[in-house]
């Protein structure tokens, strides 16, 4: 995936941003599993992933080809995991703008994305919906 | 108090029953070291000079480790049931700052036995130790007989 960030004022709905592939490292998925502190005994002695570590490195790769401004505030997600996921695997992200409103003082963006795996098997769907003011201030979540 | 790891009965599900509840204090050190593993360095998350001009007053946790959490309970629930029929839909309504003690709940509030399956729909709410919501929503999970 080419590492030129996209501007989020020159998105438009519909907008396609690169499709990108990433690969669950173990000792990256070893290092989530501690930091969030997950303790699920699915995850010890097995190669599943937390579904919600796949979208976090989904939506890791999808910021590298989007820039938004410092007062942007994530507002609301949705998620749908339709099969695990395991160490090795290689998962393909998509994402697309599906809705971006002007209101007074701030837009909204909402992207949505989907997350194939090696088989092309769609293991989740998902939206996100940012908050952008008008003056940049400085936000996030 | 339900077990750790004790996986709701499904046979036994029921609109109005708890899942097991979940507490996390937040550092900014877990804030940091979620920053490095999901490779989102914004400065509200991480950079405490930066947040402290903010209107947010100081940095604050990444949605998305909040979410991990909610995760971790609906494991806790339905096992993997909740990593091959989960889904979520939150909205973000306050931010979780380090310090804070979040609390994890949810409760079903629909069962819909649908063949060899059942459909169970459950409300969220992430609260902080004050009472107040950092995220609400709904999950739904699709859990085998």
């Amino acid at each position: 995936m080419s590492e030129q960030k996209v501007d989020y004022s020159k998105l438009d709905v519909g907008h396609e941003f690169p499709q990108t592939t990433f690969n669950l490292d173990s000792s990256l998925v070893a290092d989530y599993i501690s930091v969030v502190g997950e303790t699920s005994p699915l995850y010890r002695d097995s190669r599943l992933v937390p579904p919600m570590a796949m979208a976090a490195f989904a939506m890791a790769a999808l910021s590298k080809g989007l820039s938004l401004p410092s007062g942007a505030i994530h507002v609301s997600q949705e998620m749908e995991f339709l099969s695990t996921v395991s160490t090795s695997d290689a998962i393909t992200s998509h994402a697309r703008v599906s809705r971006k409103q002007k209101r007074s003082i701030f837009q909204i963006l909402t992207i949505d994305f989907s997350a194939f795996n090696q088989d092309n098997q769609k293991v989740m769907t998902g939206s996100t919906e940012f908050i952008l003011p008008a003056a940049s201030a400085g936000s996030g979540r | 108090m339900m077990s750790e790891h004790t996986l709701m009965e499904v046979s036994k599900l029921a609109p109005g029953m708890a899942l097991p509840e979940l507490k996390k204090r937040i550092t900014q050190e877990d804030i940091n070291r979620y920053a490095e593993v999901s490779r989102d360095f914004n400065p509200i998350h991480i950079d405490e000079d930066f947040a402290r001009k903010t209107p947010l007053g100081g940095t604050i946790a990444h949605g998305m480790l909040v979410l991990a959490y909610v995760s971790q309970m609906m494991t806790m629930a339905f096992g993997k049931d909740w990593l091959t029929g989960g889904k979520l839909s939150v909205r973000f309504k306050a931010p979780a700052r380090p310090g804070d003690i979040v609390n994890i709940n949810g409760k079903v509030v629909k069962v819909e036995k649908s063949g060899e399956q059942s459909i169970v729909g459950c409300e969220l709410l992430c609260s902080n130790q004050n009472g107040d919501a950092i995220i609400i929503g709904e999950t739904e999970v699709r859990v085998k007989q």
